[in-house]
């Protein structure tokens, strides 16, 4: 096969590929590849310049170097007349992209895998603190509310002027304490806005919300820890804090009872008793995550079956579309045949449509009750509802959108498999089944064959064709988590967005990892075994 | 020597362009304005009314606002993970997230006036309060919103209790093939919300409170004793087809329009399309089954984020949030925005729409949907609940579906 098939291919390029090649070489080495060059190399380093800008700002140090550093070096790179430099600007672009969309993103989810990024940890410490401290302020027993006007005294320091609601007497606050102002310095519509008082100009419009910080920061104290705060720009209320935190310790400290909530190292403080803080913050936390996968018995148990199904739902998948699209494709490949086009851009539609789309519908075609399926084929089939007959639902539209993929792929391997070799082996007396399995089968698969693993990896975490067609259900007897279609992903999903407080992105990253090697696993020996394929041709 | 200057030139026209695209790109990179822009994330139902509400708030204020428009559930989900420059001060939301929000520490505290917080039924600010020891309130309320039963006058009469409901229902169904009993949501996946008015007219609820009346996320009423020895009622509804877990939104909402369903289990949000199917209808709360069939509450407010106090636009924040968005003139035109009933009662008294009036009846006794961020690990067994019991053919009993989906959720609670 290697001795006739080598020659045959190298005849069909030369009459015109590599003119093209050349044509294409020539007409970017003058003038025209030197101004794409400048242009390409311009716009990065304008990207770079307004990225560092941005970075800068933000006080994001590391990052800015390791952007200067490698814009110098790819400008130098492709601007510097060195010759060993040549292989390196035909790999940098291909590298670039690989880390920016490949590499970061697996870097970013492992990291977050050994963390407890999830509700209720998605602060850093320090604004934890703040927060926590913001949240413990509420009003006394018989805490105040006052009418408020911030105003400005004869020397200029802001002062709040008061109007308790209850009592409707005036005070002039300070950081130092309230102080009574009598009512006829003060003028005011009743029950309503303060307008002015007496030595005092009161700030308003732009001049009053650029004091912003200093304002909501402003405490004029009353009895105790209680101080009135400002709340937005007319209105005042006394509030004392609950919990005081001590950095000595590390740990806040309830002013009523004095208990102590020391940092319980997993991002939260934490009290003897167990109760916990909140706002906690995100922070390491070893394997936690992958430990939890295997030792939680709500997670782990449905992790086997989970992972079972996965596998026969991409093997069944892909077998099922290649089938179906390298029959038709052999079917439609005839030479002569009438309105072979149409037949063509028929079998394409459902690739066409927009998954998103044909799946929902589908979704209704599929109802046990309702769905035009079982009407029309007077069956009573529990398509959805039933855990067996969802799975098969689920293969039945997954062949539906994946067919035409496998039909146009193997329609353009098939068409480039020389005739002659074919026709030498009808010759030779093979029937049409022989020289199917023998001659196109085997060269088919040396094209098609990476494609298969790729399609097996894309099934292995088709999570759209899941959650839109059963959202993973219907519900297993007694599993909780998991449904009876879920997928690894689809399941690392509901384990993200439906367990315990919600969100727990630390753990859904952790499965995503695990996932990643079973994929890699995979993928590697198919990838391997057609390489092994190719290799004995 | 032709070279080198060749590559001079290369180098130094690459410079100038990237000069030349810095000096257009500066004025737009962010940086600290004089100005005090307040910027508000809205959904796009409400845009056009959080746009006039809060642009006359700015003018009288002297300050600008920013609008953006997200997808409403995008609103919580990129409140995570924004970076705080383009973080906004103040956000629309569900009442249901403020656990969620609160317990991550992204939403502040308000403090209204007495005054202005008697203007509103307790339970819609119950609905924004949260906190494990002392609850605090973290958002303005604007506008509630429930389910009701919707009658088609024409083909049933309204009933006051639930046997008559059930026996209009059973008779309109068994008169023509294809004719649904009650046409209530549920799907393949089930839908714990529309399916609630039956579930607590059984006697369930979901969380039980403390001695402080704070939700308890260890007291799970899914399956307590009240529902389970009612719960054979859903194993008789199932027989008789009264409720069937095979209906979904579409099949619904298409046999009540068809005039295939008498009674439709839905909220306000359907006004419109059944005014415009001229179908003459009216909304009541589903008759009490055991106790009364209360929906769940959901109550739509804006909250302040942490992130105003960083922009210096906390007062400025809380000015709009805490008191201008809570009066009944702002109330009645953020909560028209998207036809539902306004939580300020003054607002809600000047409701003209007669259906919008009927659904503000229906919400009598209900219950505000659980903010606890607990409440993520409810809706999936309890719904599944439902369809597993209400399938039809093959069914579980109920009382053996609802103390596995208790079970099940207290597992993933922990």
């Amino acid at each position: 096969m290697t001795a006739t098939s080598a020659p045959t291919q190298p005849v069909d390029r030369l009459a015109f590929k590599p003119g093209r090649v050349a044509q294409a070489i020539a007409f970017f080495s003058g003038t025209t590849g030197l101004v794409v060059k400048i242009t390409l190399l311009a716009l990065m380093s304008a990207l770079a310049a307004w990225a560092a800008w941005v970075l800068a700002d933000n006080g994001k140090w590391i990052a800015f170097v390791v952007l200067v550093a490698s814009t110098g070096l790819i400008l130098y790179l492709y601007l510097a007349p060195r010759s060993w430099t040549l292989p390196a600007k035909f790999l940098i672009p291909g590298t670039v992209f690989l880390l920016a969309f490949q590499v970061a993103p697996i870097i970013y989810t492992v990291s977050v895998a050994f963390t407890n990024y999830s509700t209720g940890h998605i602060l850093s410490k320090p604004d934890a603190i703040d927060t926590i401290k913001v949240n413990s302020l509420e009003p006394p027993p018989n805490g105040r509310q006052y009418t408020m006007a911030p105003a400005r005294d004869e020397n200029g320091n802001l002062v709040l002027i008061l109007r308790d609601d209850e009592s409707g007497r005036y005070f002039v606050g300070t950081e130092e304490g309230a102080k009574p102002l009598p009512a006829s310095d003060v003028t005011a519509e009743s029950g309503g806005p303060i307008t002015a008082a007496k030595g005092y100009t009161l700030v308003q419009g732009s001049e009053l919300f650029a004091l912003d910080k200093q304002l909501s920061s402003y405490t004029v104290p009353t009895v105790g820890d209680s101080a009135v705060r400002p709340q937005g720009i007319d209105t005042a209320v006394e509030l004392r804090p609950t919990l005081r935190y001590v950095q000595r310790r590390d740990a806040f400290v309830r002013i009523s009872d004095g208990t102590a909530f020391p940092d319980n190292g997993k991002g939260s403080f934490e009290s003897a008793a167990g109760d916990e803080l909140e706002p906690g913050w995100k922070t390491g936390v070893g394997f936690a995550n992958f430990k939890r996968i295997f030792t939680d018995p709500t997670i782990r148990d449905p992790f086997v079956r989970v992972f079972v199904w996965t596998f026969v739902y991409a093997t069944l998948t892909v077998l099922t579309t290649f089938t179906m699209g390298l029959f038709l494709a052999i079917t439609l490949d005839k030479k002569g045949m009438r309105f072979q086009r149409t037949y063509r851009a028929i079998l394409v539609i459902p690739w066409a449509i927009p998954a998103f789309l044909s799946i929902l519908a589908w979704q209704g075609l599929l109802n046990d009750e309702f769905g035009v399926v079982n009407r029309i084929l007077h069956l009573s089939i529990p398509w959805l509802f039933d855990p067996n007959w969802a799975k098969v639902s689920i293969i039945l539209v997954s062949f539906w959108l994946g067919f035409p993929y496998f039909f146009l792929v193997s329609l353009g391997a098939l068409q480039s498999i020389p005739g002659e070799l074919i026709e030498a082996a009808r010759v030779d007396g093979g029937g049409a089944w022989a020289v199917f399995r023998r001659v196109t089968l085997p060269l088919l698969l040396v094209a098609v064959s990476p494609l298969l693993v790729a399609s097996f990896a894309f099934n292995f975490n088709n999570f759209s064709n899941i959650y839109l067609l059963t959202g993973g259900g219907p519900a297993q007897e007694n599993s909780s988590i998991a449904g009876s279609t879920d997928i690894l992903i689809s399941y690392t999903y509901k384990l993200a967005i439906a367990t315990g407080k919600g969100s727990d992105y630390g753990l859904a990253c952790a499965v995503s990892v695990i996932i990643f090697f079973i994929v890699a696993l995979i993928a590697g020996v198919g990838f391997w075994r057609s390489g092994a394929l190719r290799m004995a041709q | 020597m032709q070279i080198s200057s060749k590559r001079l030139w290369s180098v130094l026209t690459t410079l100038a362009v990237a000069l030349c695209a810095l000096v257009v790109a500066a004025p737009a990179l962010p940086k600290s304005s004089a100005n005090t822009t307040v910027v508000i994330w809205t959904d796009h139902d409400r845009n056009a009314a959080v746009t006039k509400v809060a642009g006359d708030w700015a003018s009288s204020r002297g300050v600008t606002v920013k609008v953006v428009e997200k997808t409403f559930g995008d609103i919580r989900d990129n409140l995570k993970t924004v970076a705080a420059a383009d973080a906004p001060d103040v956000i629309v939301g569900a009442h249901d997230w403020t656990g969620e929000l609160a317990a991550n520490g992204l939403v502040v505290p308000l403090f209204p006036k007495k005054a202005t917080l008697t203007q509103f039924p307790s339970y819609t600010l119950a609905a924004f309060s949260y906190g494990t020891a002392v609850k605090k309130l973290y958002g303005a309320p604007v506008a509630v919103e429930n389910i009701g039963l919707v009658v088609n006058t024409k083909l049933a009469k309204v009933p006051t209790t639930f046997s008559q409901l059930e026996s209009e229902a059973l008779k309109f169904k068994n008169k023509k093939k294809g004719n649904l009993a009650i046409a209530v949501q549920q799907g393949a996946n089930g839908d714990a919300y529309h399916m609630y008015p039956f579930f607590s007219g059984l006697g369930g609820y979901i969380f039980g409170k403390n001695s402080a009346g704070n939700l308890d996320p260890s007291d799970i009423g899914v399956a307590n004793k009240v529902f389970l020895k009612n719960a054979s009622l859903i194993d008789k509804w199932n027989k008789e087809g009264l409720i069937n877990a095979k209906v979904d939104s579409t099949t619904a909402q298409n046999a009540f329009l068809k005039g295939q369903a008498a009674f439709w289990v839905t909220g306000p949000w359907n006004i419109d399309t059944i005014k415009k199917q001229g179908i003459s209808f009216k909304v009541v709360q589903v008759p009490a089954v055991k106790q009364a069939s209360v929906p769940f509450l959901g109550v739509q407010g804006f909250m302040v984020t942490k992130y105003a106090a960083e922009h210096g636009n906390d007062a400025a924040a809380k000015d709009l949030v805490a008191s201008y968005m809570m009066t009944p003139a702002a109330q009645q035109i953020l909560a028209a925005a998207n036809n539902r009933y306004p939580a300020n009662v003054q607002a809600g008294n000047k409701v003209s729409d007669p259906y919008l009036a009927q659904f503000g009846k229906a919400a009598k006794g209900g219950v505000p949907m659980p903010n606890i961020p607990q409440m993520n690990s409810v809706w999936q067994d309890l719904g599944s609940a439902w369809v597993k019991s209400t399938k039809g053919a093959g069914a579980t009993k109920a009382a053996v579906a609802f103390r596995t989906a208790a079970r099940n959720i207290a597992a993933k609670i922990g």
